[in-house]
């Protein structure tokens, strides 16, 4: 699983194009707030203003600097998908894990837990509780990790059965390994690439499910999102403002989600033994 | 012995087990949330209105809409179609939703079907022709495609196709207060469902085709398809009755794993397009706070996607006889 990867990755176009993407898009996250020109929560500037060289892409309806706000929103799109990313994550790791190592009892609760979840559309869960409760934003992001670690967890899972079996497992067990020292110094290194996939898929999603939420109007108004500010430029279509105003949460949510697609399609192509040789 | 007895039962319906535990669950959960409000349905309703209610008018709002009762009786409701009342449109939850319902199965049905087909379709073929100008143009662009959500893809081509050239209409179903012919009503229809319509091919058409020709292109090297061509079959019955078969099998998987993600997109297109579906009625149940109707919807579509996976589950056994044995 280990021969070259390095190579194989610089020379996919994809994983280049996505790489250099994203270090464009983090770059924007992190000096979001010092490239801001103006405060995105100030309200004072003059309503739907033409873009000028004070407000780059102009003033919204309630006004609102327009490049400031779409720097902010970025940051908490990006935000979500990474905690909920994260989150899925390492439970999937620990359950799957846990499933493949004690097997048995263990293993059946937690993979039947996994087939009721993944059948549950998670985003209704989602709505069910933003509508009843006004969670917070974090809260939701945990909600939506709790809802999507199985995928991740039954790939572990399968791929921890495999290296659990191989010889040097058996060897290092008949040098008196305990179980601990196997579980952290072989099976989680060795499942490594999986975790990259795992968390490039989550994210994706739930970039996507945080803009949705925005747009569909379940979060606090007054959050930046993307999404928000997509919904609410699209009430003003009839303005001559499509470009300046709807176009830039649109390009920039799009370029979003299609990095962290290259980088899951570029990772998986090269990490996953089975789909290698069908590119 | 009973309790082998049980064992093979249980493994025998294990997928159908964990489906109505699903349900379940989902039921349970819209039947207590409710529960945890500080203070009810009403409270949360008017307490962000400027509307003040008399003790008296409180009392009747809240024995109309809240009538707490029991988990059996609810489920028993449930099967009666007896859903409770809008708050906001003052209907029955149960004709809101079975008038939209309609709808939605037609965009989101019509553009599972499309993409199904034609990402099939073009999958099998190019990989048939692996390594050819086609194949490396068609697998970059679905790559990229794959790549540019509902909300972008969905709003282009509304400011594009409705807005600024005008060929199709930006909102709704059908043209409202028209008298139309059967036929001009199906044309006008069509019309407005085109929109909407692409905007989901388009977003599920990448993923049918690529998963497509990725597992065709492992299928083709399979022994029993060399075996079928030295036999002498025409091309196009190798492709599609020896090798194409078992490419089905991963694609209803992957349709199984991505509907919950899929819902998402559905809604959200509807939302652009003020498509009068479920979607859309879910986002005007949430721009009025209306929780029961927001309840009703969430809890019927969670109950139609449990039962598209359990559907999928049955058909596997179908497409795939391996599976039937396997238990």
């Amino acid at each position: 699983m280990h021969i070259d990867v390095r190579g194989q990755l610089v020379r996919d176009p994809w994983f280049v194009t996505g790489t250099g993407l994203a270090l464009l898009l983090g770059l924007l996250v992190l000096l979001g707030p010092m490239l801001a020109p103006h405060d995105p929560h100030d309200m004072s500037f003059g309503p739907l203003s033409p873009p000028s060289a004070v407000h780059w892409l102009g003033v919204n309806d309630g006004g609102i600097d327009i490049f400031s706000e779409l720097l902010y929103g970025m940051r908490n799109t990006v935000g979500f998908g990474l905690l909920t990313g994260i989150t899925a994550l390492f439970l999937g790791v620990a359950v799957g894990l846990a499933a493949a190592w004690f097997g048995g009892f263990l293993d059946q609760i937690m993979m039947r837990l996994a087939d009721i979840l993944l059948a549950i559309p998670a985003i209704m869960i989602l709505i069910l509780t933003a509508a009843l409760f006004r969670p917070s934003p974090v809260m939701l992001a945990l909600i939506l990790a709790i809802m999507s670690w199985p995928t991740t967890a039954k790939a572990i899972r399968s791929q921890a059965l495999v290296v659990k079996n191989r010889l040097h497992i058996h060897a290092s067990r008949q040098m008196g390994a305990s179980g601990h020292y196997i579980i952290v110094r072989h099976l989680v290194p060795e499942l490594f690439p999986l975790y990259l996939i795992g968390f490039a898929a989550k994210a994706r999603m739930a970039m996507f499910m945080e803009a949705s939420l925005a747009f569909l109007g379940l979060f606090d108004p007054s959050r930046k999102s993307l999404g928000l500010m997509i919904g609410y430029a699209l009430k003003y279509y009839y303005l001559n403002i499509w470009w300046n105003w709807i176009i830039p949460p649109v390009l920039l949510l799009t370029l979003l989600i299609m990095t962290v697609t290259f980088l899951a399609v570029s990772l998986e192509k090269v990490f996953d033994p089975r789909l290698k040789e069908a590119w | 012995m009973e309790w082998a007895r049980m064992k093979i039962f249980l493994r025998k319906y294990e997928t159908v087990l964990a489906y109505i535990l699903a349900a379940l669950a989902m039921i349970y959960l819209s039947y207590s949330l409710p529960g945890f409000l500080p203070g009810d349905f009403v409270t949360a309703m008017y307490s962000s209105s400027h509307v003040t209610l008399t003790a008296d008018q409180e009392a009747q709002v809240r024995a109309f809409y809240t009538q707490r009762e029991g988990f059996i009786r609810y489920l028993v409701n449930l099967f009666t179609l007896n859903w409770g009342y809008s708050y906001a449109f003052l209907t029955p939850i149960s004709d809101l939703i079975l008038q939209a319902l309609p709808w939605t199965l037609l965009l989101v049905g019509g553009a599972h079907m499309i993409s199904m087909v034609f990402g099939f379709i073009a999958g099998v073929e190019l990989a048939w022709r692996r390594g050819g100008y086609w194949e490396k143009t068609g697998v970059g662009s679905m790559t990229i495609m794959e790549g540019v959500p509902e909300i972008g893809s969905g709003v282009i081509l509304l400011l594009i196709f409705a807005l600024y050239l005008g060929w199709f209409p930006a909102s709704g179903a059908e043209t409202a207060y028209a008298r139309h012919s059967a036929g001009e009503w199906v044309w006008d229809v069509l019309r407005h469902l085109a929109l909407p319509l692409s905007t989901l091919i388009l977003a599920y058409l990448p993923g049918n085709f690529l998963l497509t020709r990725g597992s065709m292109v492992m299928v083709l090297k399979e022994q029993f398809v060399q075996t079928a061509r030295a036999k002498g079959l025409s091309t196009i019955r190798v492709r599609y009755v020896h090798a194409a078969r078992n490419v089905l099998l991963p694609m209803a998987t992957r349709f199984g794993l991505r509907i919950a993600f899929m819902v998402t997109g559905a809604l959200v297109v509807e939302t652009i397009y003020a498509y009068p579906g479920l979607g859309t009625l879910l986002f005007n149940a949430i721009g009025m706070r209306d929780l029961p109707l927001i309840q009703g919807i969430v809890l019927f579509s969670s109950l139609m996607v449990l039962l598209v996976n359990l559907a999928l589950d049955t058909i596997y056994g179908w497409i795939d006889p391996r599976v039937k044995h396997a238990y």
